[in-house]
């Protein structure tokens, strides 16, 4: 008897608390939407409004909310183009990616040769090197041999400092696929590259998806790479809106709208393909 | 290549004469014929200034059939085209904001002379003090396609009047100024202070009037320290304004997070109450009121830098051209850039100056930047080069670094002149040294 | 057949095939090799031999350019930047990442809570950088954060109608102490005072502000006038009503004798107030609630918060990745054993404190371990939230590293802010290298 009258207490207790928490985790809900919501409404009103009052009067005064900016910045065109250069980076840096860090993990996973887990351990141990340390000399590097303001060079970069991971999860992911699998196809006379092309590959699916996301976002979000290495006349989107925030206030009205289109499309690509963002991030795919 | 560019030249002296002779087909600018080829040209300029030059750019393409890709650069510009020249990506021309900026380029082995062509037109449309500019070391690099008058006071007209007050032609006066200003209930100066380059400004109109162009030339050479008493007086007397909360549009913090931009609206709208009263610096402010709805010449006027010692200062700045690549296209651009047309097509736009003689001033929008422009032609030589833009650029052109910074550190507190004075010839020290 | 692929794949393929092979991991090896060799290994020992040259790259300095880490004031304020950046930035983003992911297990709509804190992981600096710049506006008519503080501000004090108020050229008063203004001559019953004020410009007055007229005399009473002295466009004469000036309504009025305040009243719309007879051969004051000046918010992106302000952005950012790390790793925390705790009588502290977080040593520590390595390189937040006027003050090692590679042209520094940079990620490399190989072991 003694022994209810605390569970049905702690279960009251309980309840109550319960109600606190959804309580305190819609606030920080709203809380984290709200500098988004900013942007966003932000964007949907004339620089002239922004200059005098907060984004939050467009719920008093919704009239105000007006298409100019993103009228004035898909004419000028320059932004709409700058997103062109960062998906004419971003597809072949992730692709390639792929390609070249399935082959390694392929290797280094069923291939025997000298000093294997060695090469392998090296190549891993390269994640942790932050890309500043590679501006100057590969800029130099670049140089000498004409990539250097190119859309190719960027992706290069990116692809160099996207490889240490890719090894790393294919490599693991393919060391799963079943002895007896790649023994029977061996068997059956299949070369390595027809091997890695019809059996390897197909199963890697799962993880090539995740690196493709991790990729896919890691260079689209990328400005720091880029304002050195790409082409400054047709520079991707983060570089273009980086040059206008020296006048930040001034440029409101490009500064808004562009951000928000530039977040567009990884926002898309994050929410159809969280999961594999997820297992992606479970592997240690943070630089 | 030089046939060409001197046909250039021959015309562009032709098209100087004229009332009439814009729309005339006769004397129209007929450049050497580039088809095909393509021209790079970095300047750092957004906004207005931006969608200005490339109308001046596109005048180029259409006289010579290039392409001429315009491309943004960041502050400080001598560090973005050194990463870009270190992977020889460099674009063919670059607009150089500083005379020190030309040194530098000269001294890294980038800026290419200027070619016979662009010399003749420069010898022939551009005083003497303002090829030299160009100059280094007796050989023309440069072409000042821009200039800017840097010793202006622009103000509120509606906040002068509701205040009974007239243009300060003397510092006390201008002092006098902000205070009944300030009694009216306006907040009497916006200062741009998240932007060092314009305190960089203040402080040398200041110092030029009061200490006179010589040891302004000596100081701004670093023959004399920046702990001179000079510079120290020059400190106290700007601290009579920026020192005094009440006068600065949201105080000593407020002028500290304000740009340049944003230091112009704020003074030119908010009808009869605006954040401030007056704001300070070049002619170019114009380009920024006119993103407000304040007319200039009725609702904004301008008044010359009050003079602190004897004379009022005229300081200037400028953009010079400079040739990048040894190319055929580059030298072109430069001859058109050190023509009359192309200075007129900007002057047409607003917030345009050019140190240009041959120039039309008719070509300029209205009376207030007319006058601004013959003022400038007509002081000659006793000009004075924005002195943070003969430093070099690790002193005087680098955000939150050297003199920018420094000033920075004492609008924040304008009591400590010594440290101001001490931080600043660390600075100096260190950048000249080089 | 299980027993013959023991010895894997080299097991006996005929000669020329075997000669294939050996060439085979060559050729998938070949392009990751070449691109991590020439863009990642070539360049850590391009710095190292380049941060001992001089800024041309001509002549050997020795360990100059690491004098120069320590000595020059913007890197060491770099320095000092990244050593709050690494103790602050992830402590905070796994601790609330730790909160949240223990919180949102006992809700139903959890996992939309999770994308909402997740999503700013999908966004990138640049825009991250441009949101909080709007958030951080100076102004509370526009920033939300100052908006939200002043707020909360003002519940607790009132501002005044008179903020910038203050004598005019030849007024009858002083400054005194805390804001307030004196009269210098103690007032006397029946003769009325003037008190004009400035600096409140018509459009701002009260609106039931009238024209302000001189007080009547009254022998039993001190009055006076306290009135905007300034006509506007000039014109008016100081210390005298003039026609188009206005009265400070509501304006409080104090009679002081020796310190000690006798009396006290508020001025009517034309600016006249009258104080009783006690108030005889005492100074007035206007004490200085009357011109409070409006709060305008704290200066986020000022010299002193704009750190801390970048770093709540990067929380803001990252918290979503501790998360959804510490919420998967809670997924394999036995639920046994925490109601068994529970059973035994511990409460939900208890279990968090004794059983959660011990449980989830190993997650947390790679949480923050990668969120640190992260801070170390921290740039586009930093170039894009702090204005120009702070941009020193929020330096880091990675915004310096560009700044000395491109600005200031020293390739001496920036290789050895590059050399540091590395040194600081190289205990993770070798801890990562030994977990590896006895994972390989296994």
């Amino acid at each position: 008897m003694s022994a209810r009258e605390p569970a049905l207490g702690s279960r009251i207790a309980a309840r109550l608390s319960g109600g606190l928490v959804q309580f305190v985790l819609v606030v920080v809900g709203l809380f984290w939407l709200m500098p988004t919501v900013g942007l966003l409404l932000s964007s949907l009103r004339a620089p002239g409004d922004i200059a005098e009052s907060g984004w939050w009067t467009v719920f008093t005064a919704p009239a105000q909310l007006t298409w100019e900016n993103y009228q004035g910045v898909l004419e000028d065109g320059a932004i709409t183009g700058s997103l062109l250069s960062t998906v004419a980076i971003t597809v072949p840096a992730t692709v390639l990616v792929i390609v070249i860090g399935s082959l390694a993990g392929y290797a280094f996973a069923w291939l025997e040769f000298p000093g294997r887990d060695w090469w392998f351990v090296l190549v891993v141990a390269l994640l942790a090197v932050p890309v500043q340390v590679a501006l100057v000399p590969v800029s130099e590097l670049f140089g000498w041999v004409g990539l250097f303001e190119t859309t190719a060079g960027v992706v290069l970069f990116h692809v160099a400092f996207g490889l240490p991971f890719a090894v790393f999860l294919m490599r693991n992911f393919f060391a799963q696929i079943p002895k007896e699998l790649m023994e029977a196809a061996r068997l059956d006379g299949a070369g390595e590259v027809r091997l890695f092309t019809r059996v390897v590959l197909p199963l890697g699916g799962p993880a090539i998806a995740s690196l493709g996301i991790f990729q896919f976002l890691w260079v689209w979000n990328d400005m720091l790479v880029a304002l050195v290495f790409a082409d400054s006349d047709s520079p991707p989107v983060t570089v273009a809106l980086q040059q206008q925030v020296r006048q930040f206030g001034n440029n409101i009205d490009i500064l808004a709208p562009g951000a928000f289109l530039s977040m567009i499309i990884p926002l898309a690509v994050f929410f159809a393909f969280q999961r594999q963002f997820v297992s992606g991030l479970m592997s240690g795919a943070v630089k | 290549m030089l046939a060409a560019a001197a046909a250039l030249t021959l015309s562009a002296c032709g098209g100087s004469g004229g009332d009439g002779g814009k729309d005339d087909d006769a004397p129209k600018a007929k450049g050497p014929n580039l088809k095909g080829q393509t021209v790079s040209v970095a300047a750092v300029w957004s906004g207005p200034e931006k969608d200005a030059f490339r109308k001046v750019l596109d005048a180029f393409e259409e006289s010579t059939g290039a392409k001429v890709t315009l491309v943004p650069a960041q502050d400080p510009i001598i560090g973005f085209l050194e990463s870009k020249v270190a992977g020889g990506g460099q674009p063919d021309v670059a607009m150089l904001p500083q005379v020190g900026a030309i040194e530098q380029a000269v001294a890294n082995g980038w800026a290419k002379p200027l070619g016979k062509g662009a010399e003749e037109a420069l010898t022939t449309n551009y005083s003497k003090g303002w090829a030299d500019l160009g100059s280094v070391d007796g050989t023309p690099y440069g072409v000042y396609f821009k200039a800017a008058n840097k010793s202006l006071v622009w103000y509120n007209t509606a906040v002068f009047e509701n205040a009974g007050v007239e243009e300060p032609k003397t510092w006390d006066e201008f002092l006098k100024a902000a205070q009944t200003v300030f009694d009216s209930g306006v907040t009497p100066v916006s200062v741009a202070g998240a932007d060092g380059w314009t305190l960089t400004d203040w402080f040398e109109n200041v110092y030029l009037s009061q200490a006179g162009p010589e040891k302004y030339d000596q100081l701004a050479k670093h023959e004399i320290k920046w702990t001179d008493a000079s510079v120290t007086k020059a400190l106290e007397t700007l601290a009579d304004l920026f020192g005094n909360k009440d006068f600065l549009a949201g105080g000593q913090s407020g002028a500290l997070q304000t740009e340049f931009p944003a230091s112009v609206t704020q003074t030119f709208t908010g009808g009869d109450q605006p954040k401030a009263g007056m704001v300070f610096e070049g002619d170019f402010v114009s380009i920024n009121i006119g993103q407000t709805d304040a007319e200039i010449g009725t609702d904004a006027k301008v008044f010359p830098f009050p003079a602190v010692g004897e004379n009022s200062p005229a300081v200037v700045g400028g953009d010079a051209a400079v040739a990048l690549k040894d190319s055929k296209g580059a030298q072109a651009l430069l001859t058109f850039l050190a023509g009359p047309e192309s200075a007129e097509i900007w002057a047409k736009e607003g917030g345009f100056l050019s140190p240009n003689k041959a120039v039309d001033t008719a070509a300029y929008p209205n009376d207030v930047q007319r006058d601004i422009a013959e003022a400038l032609i007509a002081a000659g030589d006793d000009i004075r080069f924005d002195m943070s833009d003969q430093a070099p650029q690790a002193f005087g052109g680098t955000p939150g670094k050297g003199e920018w910074k420094a000033l920075q550190d004492f609008l924040k507190n304008p009591k400590d002149v010594a440290g101001t004075q001490k931080a600043l010839e660390r600075a100096a020290a260190a950048a000249y040294k080089e | 057949m299980a027993d013959g692929t023991k010895t894997g794949p080299a097991a006996a393929p005929p000669a020329p095939a075997r000669r294939r092979r050996r060439w085979t991991p060559v050729l998938f090896l070949l392009p990751a090799l070449v691109l991590l060799g020439a863009l990642v290994v070539y360049p850590i020992g391009y710095s190292v031999v380049r941060s001992v040259l001089d800024k041309a790259g001509e002549s050997f300095v020795g360990v100059d350019n690491y004098v120069t880490l320590f000595t020059d004031d913007s890197i060491r304020t770099a320095l000092a930047n990244n050593l709050i950046w690494v103790a602050l930035a992830p402590t905070v983003a796994t601790a609330l990442g730790l909160v949240f992911a223990v919180l949102t297990e006992r809700v139903r709509w959890g996992t939309a809570f999770k994308l909402v804190v997740f999503m700013p992981m999908a966004i990138s600096m640049l825009a991250s950088g441009i949101i909080f710049r709007l958030v951080y506006e100076q102004d509370p008519d526009r920033g939300v954060a100052n908006a939200a503080w002043v707020a909360v501000h003002d519940t607790f004090n009132e501002s005044s109608a008179f903020p910038k108020a203050h004598p005019g050229p030849k007024s009858p008063l002083e400054k005194s102490e805390g804001g307030s203004f004196t009269t210098r001559e103690p007032a006397r019953a029946g003769e009325p005072v003037l008190l004009p004020l400035v600096g409140v410009a018509p459009d701002k007055m009260p609106e039931d502000a009238a024209p302000a007229a001189e007080a009547k005399a009254d022998p039993g009473k001190v009055t006076g006038t306290a009135w905007q002295d300034f006509t506007r466009g000039g014109g008016g004469t100081p210390s005298v009503v003039d026609p188009e000036e206005l009265g400070y309504p509501g304006i409080r009025v104090e009679a002081v004798k020796d310190g000690k305040v006798v009396a006290e009243t508020r001025a009517g719309p034309d600016g006249t107030f009258a104080l009783p007879a006690e108030a005889d051969g005492a100074q007035l004051r206007f004490p200085a609630d009357n011109f409070r000046e409006p709060y305008n918010g704290v200066d986020w992106l000022g010299p002193s918060l704009v750190t801390l302000s970048v770093i709540s952005a990067y929380v803001w950012m990252w918290a979503g990745f501790a998360m959804v790390l510490i919420a998967a790793g809670l997924a394999g925390v036995p639920r046994e054993l925490m109601e068994a705790a529970r059973i035994d009588g511990a409460n939900e502290w208890q279990v968090f404190r004794r059983i959660t977080v011990p449980m989830l040593a190993p997650v947390l520590g790679v949480v923050l371990v990668t969120l640190m390595i992260n801070v170390l390189k921290i740039f586009d937040l930093i170039v894009v939230i702090a204005p120009g006027s702070s941009r020193d003050d929020a330096n880091v090692l990675a915004v310096q590293l560009y700044d000395s590679a491109f600005g200031d042209r020293d390739l001496g520094v920036a290789s050895a802010i590059a050399v540091l940079l590395f040194l600081l990620v190289m205990p993770v490399m070798v801890t990562n290298v030994r977990r590896l190989r006895k994972e390989a072991r296994r």
